[in-house]
């Protein structure tokens, strides 16, 4: 860590020690398909771009290791559609409070 | 009709696109800019200010450090295929001395290699 390079992304891996690698299949939960298929749609609508998406993630530093891989991808694109003024963050909340509402959940 | 197509693919020579006014040619020794600005970085930390040798031109992209911000990339910058000795870019390799790695590097991260070539391991002088 301390030897890290001045704004190395926590993406810009090489060189570092690696552990074994997970190989299991751990499949794909609901949201995660809703989240990707929206993803995905942004992208082929050219709304978009996968660099912008690559930027979000790589800009969340130490957050990026800890969340998992849909996590990560959905977490930029949050940011995306904010930067973009496709959405606002009290839109958000309030939709993600009515999903909540919807399901029981906390 | 799937031969039809299968001919259309295999006409298609490459995803390679042509690069008009490209600065390095095939052959030539370059070194990786010793540099870390902040932003959306294609070219990886570790190889910095390492020597290589062009590969290929791959062609001319638009510039993914500005796609990533969304503006358009242009003007489109030129693509090379640089090759490096394992060796040179990590010190401790214990693998054989031909092993190679190849990256691919836009333009603008590159500058012209002076001095000794680059199997003698970091230039010195520089």
């Amino acid at each position: 860590m301390s030897d890290r390079p001045l704004n190395k992304g926590p993406h810009d891996l090489g060189g570092t020690a690696a552990g074994p690698i997970d190989t299991t299949d751990h499949g794909m939960k609901f949201w995660e398909k809703q989240a990707n298929a929206l993803r995905s749609t942004l992208g082929l609508k050219k709304i978009v771009r996968v660099d912008e998406l690559r930027r979000a993630a790589e800009d969340l530093g130490d957050q990026y290791y800890k969340l998992a891989y849909f996590e990560r991808t959905t977490m930029a694109l949050r940011t995306l559609l904010l930067e973009k003024g496709l959405i606002t963050e009290a839109e958000l909340k309030a939709k993600m409070a009515e999903v909540r509402g919807r399901f029981d959940a906390k | 009709m799937r031969s039809k197509r299968t001919r259309t693919r295999k006409a298609l020579p490459s995803t390679y696109t042509p690069a008009p006014g490209h600065r390095f040619n095939v052959g030539d020794r370059v070194v990786i800019k010793r540099a870390f600005p902040p932003g959306h970085r294609r070219t990886p930390c570790y190889i910095r200010g390492k020597e290589g040798v062009i590969e290929r031109i791959c062609g001319a992209f638009p510039n993914p450090e500005e796609l990533a911000y969304g503006f358009d990339g242009e003007p489109a910058k030129v693509l090379y295929r640089v090759r490096f000795n394992q060796k040179h870019v990590w010190p401790d390799y214990q693998g054989p001395a031909r092993d190679l790695i190849e990256m691919e590097i836009f333009e603008h991260w590159l500058a012209p290699a002076s001095g000794r070539a680059q199997t003698a391991g970091p230039t010195q002088s520089g």
